[in-house]
This record gives C-alpha cells, structure tokens and sequence, in this order.
C-alpha cells in the first residue's frame, strides 16, 4: 500500500530501504561464505539437472538466498514453461 | 572480579576510542572503577582523546618486557575518582604483543577494578585477537551505513566465534532527521540486520569534535545529548534497566497521520 502510493506519485524508494536490502543480501553471503560466482556454478549445475526432467524458461531461472533474522534460506527459482 | 570489555567495531572511524573514552569516564561517574586500556600498539589514541597524553610514562609494552610493574603503568585520571589508563606503546606494533600477554594483563586488571575497557583497533587481525584475548564481553560501536554494519557483522561473527558474551551494539552517530526522511537505517533496521542486543544510541552530536580537540570526555558536558546517551549507556551495563529514547522524528504527515489512527 505505501510504496505502491509512493510509485504513484513517482517517488524513489527511500535509499535506507535499499540500504537494508543490499546489506541483507551481501552479509548472509559473507556469513555463509558464499560468492557471486558460486551461485552462478550452482544455479548452472542445478540447471543441467532438472533441465533433464522438466522444462523450464531458461532466462527466469534465480538461484538466491533469502535472509530472515537469524536464518536463511536457499531459493531457487525454475519456472515451468508455458503451454502453448 | 571485575568484567572486561572489549570495545570494537570492524571498521575504523566510527567511534571505538571516543565510545571508549566516554564509557569508562561515565562509570567513573557512577562510582565504579575503571581501567581503559589503549590495545592499539603503534597507532595509540586514547590518551589524546582522554586529555592524558602528556602524563604517559610507561605503556602496556613496558609491563609487558618487565620494565615497569603493572600499577606504576596505570595512569590517574585526576577529574574523576577510580579511572586509570593504561596506554599502548606507539614504538611498536600489534605483532609484537601475544594475546596470551594482553590476557595476563586484563586478569591482573579485573581483580583490581570494576570495569576494564579495552580500545580496539580496527580490524579483524592480530590488534583485534590482542584486544579481546581477555575480554569475557564486547561492545560492539557501529554508525547506520552499509560499510561500518557489514563490518560488525564480521567482528560479530568473529566474537561468537571467542565464545565473548554477551556482545552488546552501540549505535553511534545516528541522525533522527535522516531516518526521519529515508536516508539513514534506523535502529530497527540495524537491529534486524545484525542480530544483537541494543545498548543505546548515540544521536549525532558536534560537541564529540570540541570536547576531543580539548581533551575532555562529552559526558562531562550534562546537557549535551550525546552525553546523556553515553550515562545511559553506562548505566545499563550496570545492569540499570533504562528504556532507549526513540530519538526518530517523524514527519508532520507522519505525526497527523499518526494522531488520526492511533490506538485508543
């Protein structure tokens, strides 16, 4: 409700919001010990894999981590692809 | 015994020496008494922040070779009662002190005083293992921007890694009008983030400049706020239950907002 009456009217997400985000993001890799290029090889390899059982559209495909608290969950995103 | 806390932060700049300076002088002020201790072999600071520097004579190095007994290296703060400081050497460098020796010396302090505070350095090598060798708890100082949280983060980590508990965070430099328009996280937000008790918070104040160009801790000025936050702070670790003021301005359409859909 806020932030789609802030998109109204045009404003810009408040830069503490993205502040939080980013350092969300990047400390549950740094806990985890994780990099950018560790999730590419992981979302690629996970891709050959269920590539083989299902298919899916290649370019929707997120491998990601979410933090909440003191957890964190690995999420990954695969899309079915539409029927036609 | 005595508790000893380290006083750190991960990233430099944020308030470590002057969190260190003002904590130790207000639990003086409480009657407690206090050691500071400066664990940042060749880079000391904390005399010059206290007003102490022309009084050092003997540093923690020089307890540590065996030139000086431990009490002679102690040096008097004359403008309260029960505060000493024990300087670091600035001849030397952090690889030059084991922290097995910085944890004799915290040891021997503890069951003297009521409180050691130990100044650390920034970052995560040798400065920081000397300075929470012999600490039992931390404060950890950190300001509402991305780079001093994901730091704390890592010395949080590190710290729960030493079994230091409890780790207690200082949120120093906070500006209510920027978390009041977006610009700045607030403690809510940092408190989520990093996972860890809140001590207090240290509103943004420019009498921390004046009062460390004169070498005198803010907490002796009463009516600054920033002062009131450090007693507050010192009054909680002694174990002083005081709420934290929420220092966060809102809006005026926020507050209208507010009185229109507040809870009866």
């Amino acid at each position: 409700m806020n932030i789609s009456i802030r998109q109204l009217f045009g404003r810009k997400p408040k830069s503490s919001n993205i502040a939080k985000q980013r350092l969300k993001l990047v400390i549950t890799q740094d806990r985890l010990d994780v990099d950018d290029r560790m999730m590419m090889r992981l979302q690629h390899e996970l891709t050959e894999v269920l590539a083989k059982y299902f298919e899916f559209s290649m370019n929707s495909v997120q491998v990601s981590l979410k933090h909440e608290g003191n957890s964190c969950t690995l999420v990954a995103d695969f899309p079915y692809k539409e029927a036609h | 015994m005595g508790r000893v806390i380290v006083v750190t932060s991960g990233k430099g700049g944020v308030g470590k020496t002057t969190s260190t300076a003002n904590l130790g002088t207000a639990l003086a002020l409480l009657g407690k008494t206090v050691v500071v201790v400066d664990a940042d072999v060749g880079l000391r600071n904390l005399d010059i922040v206290m007003g102490l520097e022309s009084r050092i004579v003997y540093t923690s190095m020089d307890v540590i070779d065996k030139q000086c007994e431990l009490v002679k290296a102690l040096v008097r703060d004359r403008r309260v009662d029960g505060l000493t400081l024990l300087a670091a050497s600035q001849k030397n460098n952090k690889n030059d002190v084991q922290p097995a020796q910085m944890k004799a010396i915290c040891d021997k302090l503890r069951s003297t005083h009521d409180f050691v505070l130990v100044d650390s350095p920034a970052g995560i090598e040798r400065g920081f293992s000397n300075a929470s060798a012999g600490a039992d708890e931390a404060v950890v100082v950190t300001t509402p921007d991305v780079s001093a949280i994901r730091d704390a983060d890592r010395i949080i980590g590190l710290l729960q890694h030493a079994r230091i508990d409890p780790i207690n965070l200082v949120l120093n430099r906070f500006s209510p009008e920027l978390v009041g328009n977006g610009s700045m996280m607030d403690q809510a937000d940092v408190v989520d983030i990093l996972n860890i008790n809140l001590i207090g918070i240290v509103p943004e104040d420019t009498g921390i400049i004046t009062s460390t160009n004169r070498g005198i801790p803010l907490v002796y000025e009463e009516s600054s706020e920033g002062a009131q936050a450090y007693m507050r702070i010192a009054r909680r670790l002694t174990g002083q239950q005081i709420p934290i003021p929420d220092f966060a301005q809102k809006g005026l359409f926020t507050s209208i907002l507010n009185w229109f859909t507040r809870k009866s």
